[in-house]
């Protein structure tokens, strides 16, 4: 530490990213708080506090409430099928047969489509009548015609959330692929010899050892989902109703198609706490369970 | 031994339906592209027919050339600014050991779980405040913004685990200052991240239609993503999916080329800030 090489000069280093990270990303957030307690407009400058009104409007009216519900949902999905589908894929993959390369390309190359292209080839999809689904369905003597899953109030969250699972899978896959190559080979072949059945290897070996992959995916994929907004702008709108309005879509739709800046920010400020305290809550949790090999 | 190739051949029939399964949409929007604009047999007929006309069209629409250019011009000035800036900031909160260091690395890991949808209004009126015209540059401000906390994150991780301090004090010993120090020994030896660095904020960056959607207004200056924004509409009518997919393919198609060459990059540049944990 006490190393000649280190001196406080060195912290000169930091202010180009931090000026930028402080005027472009934390004023903006701090801006944030101020509107949400008055009722800008985007245009009239002097613009008025109005306290917590638009707090309970967005909560009264049930916006706040839905697109909440909604993130959450998208949230759980999201995170639970993208690790578990990525596990799975990881294990066939790490088994020792050929092409393997071939195999990762394929799983990988979803995720270098950008999401407006994503949402476009999985609109055809879904579509009914025509669609891939719709389609298929029709071969088997079911009528697909009226299998809308875009349009049905029940499926449309289920359904955006399946294409950013899908999208997202390469990653999950390749982390996790690559933390299965670090498991040691003697300590798998150690619970051969002591008479472990593949299952019980991977179970009380593989697994543990995962933990730290484990962690990096289920936080990605935690942010990732917390995040959505994508699917709901470019497939649904957020509709049917509000069947698929994100907390992120809604507070696009109040402040930039009904110019009500104030009511966008106190969501943007609800937004911002749930997110804070659900990432802060799993990050710490996950922390804690790892172990190393 | 019998079993044994039974058991591998089922594996690979196994993997390749699950994958073939995970690339359809893919295979099939491609096939489809390779029709002719009039064409409207089923979609799931696959490449029945191989003609560039729908890639004429798309092309012509999204105005290509000038969008692909307008996209290197935004991908290449944000990613060499990051890497830059977030390599010079990890290099005192990696090397100095205390509570400002670490409450700087906190400080900007915090910014990674904040979406950029949710404070988009404060931040268009930041930049208004700011006089800075809105024109085809104002994206990079925030592609940058956005890509410090985990850029800074990796480097932070990369430099605490693999630079050992021992590497500089030759160096200050001959005499070499600060500058030349991070410059000329540090920075080279960061390649493996900066490598990281370059690929996974590239790809966003590449892809993001939400900051160039916010801040570019005229056609001329609109990068590849938003290019693909006018087609919006066209995925739920049916007699325009071939000029469709062909504008996707179109749009998808420099990253997939990168891809196909630095294929190793792409995959370990993934995993360098994962598996050290």
């Amino acid at each position: 530490m006490n190393s000649a090489v280190l001196k406080k000069t060195m912290y000169w280093f930091v202010v180009p990213a931090l000026t930028m990270y402080l005027v472009f990303w934390i004023y903006p957030i701090l801006r944030l708080f101020q509107y949400s307690f008055s009722d800008y407009n985007g245009f009239i400058q002097n613009f008025n506090y109005i306290g917590f009104d638009n707090f309970s409007q967005i909560f009264k009216d049930g916006v706040a409430g839905t697109s909440l519900s909604n993130t959450l949902i998208y949230t759980l999905v999201f995170v639970v099928f993208s690790n578990l589908i990525a596990l799975g894929l990881a294990f066939l993959l790490n088994m020792k047969i050929r092409a393997t390369g071939l195999y990762r390309t394929a799983a990988y190359v979803p995720t270098l489509f950008s999401a407006i292209v994503v949402g476009f080839i999985w609109s055809y999809v879904y579509m009914p009548d025509s669609g891939l689904i719709a389609t298929v369905l029709s071969w088997f003597g079911v009528d697909g015609a009226s299998l809308n899953l875009l349009g049905n109030y029940s499926s449309a969250l289920y359904a955006i959330t399946a294409v950013d699972v899908w999208k997202h899978i390469g990653t999950s896959t390749v982390i996790f692929l690559a933390g299965l190559q670090t498991v040691p080979v003697d300590l798998e072949e150690a619970g051969r010899i002591d008479g472990a059945s593949s299952w019980q290897v991977t179970r009380f070996i593989r697994l543990p050892l995962l933990a730290t992959s484990m962690t990096i995916n289920v936080t990605l994929s935690l942010i990732n989902g917390l995040k959505a907004f994508d699917y709901s702008f470019i497939m649904t709108n957020g509709g049917p109703g509000r069947a698929t309005s994100t907390l992120l879509f809604e507070i696009f739709r109040m402040a930039f198609r009904e110019m009500q800046y104030g009511k966008a920010s106190a969501l943007a400020v609800v937004s911002f706490i749930v997110i804070i305290a659900i990432t802060i809550f799993f990050v710490l949790r996950l922390n804690k369970r790892e172990v190393s090999a | 031994m019998n079993g044994g190739i039974a058991k591998k051949t089922l594996t690979h029939i196994g993997i390749s339906l699950v994958l073939l399964l995970n690339i359809l949409p893919l295979l099939i929007a491609l096939s489809s592209s390779f029709r002719s604009v009039s064409n409207m047999t089923n979609p799931l007929q696959l490449f029945s027919e191989f003609s560039l006309e729908s890639y004429r069209v798309a092309y012509d629409k999204m105005h290509f050339m000038q969008a692909l250019g307008n996209s290197l011009m935004l991908t290449v000035i944000s990613v060499i600014v990051v890497v830059l800036f977030t390599s010079m900031a990890a290099y005192p909160i990696a090397r100095i050991n205390n509570r400002l260091s670490k409450a700087l690395y906190l400080f900007f890991l915090c910014g990674l779980v904040v979406p950029s949808q949710m404070v988009i209004i404060p931040i268009v009126q930041t930049i208004q405040g700011l006089h800075i015209p809105s024109s085809q540059f104002t994206p990079i401000l925030m592609f940058i913004t956005c890509s410090i906390p985990f850029s800074s994150f990796l480097y932070t991780g990369f430099i605490k685990s693999s630079i050992p301090i021992e590497v500089e004090e030759s160096a200050l010993i001959d005499g070499a200052g600060l500058m030349r120090r991070f410059w000329q020994i540090v920075f080279p030896l960061l390649l493996p991240v900066t490598v990281s660095v370059v690929i996974t904020q590239g790809v966003w960056i590449w892809n993001d239609y939400f900051f160039n959607m916010i801040f570019i207004s005229r056609a001329a200056e609109s990068p590849l993503p938003l290019a693909m924004l006018g087609f919006m509409g066209d995925q739920t009518n049916p007699t325009a999916w071939n000029v469709l997919f062909a504008a996707c393919f179109l749009c998808a198609l420099p990253l997939l080329v990168m891809f196909a060459f630095l294929q190793k990059y792409f995959i370990g540049g993934l995993t360098v800030g994962s598996v050290k944990g």
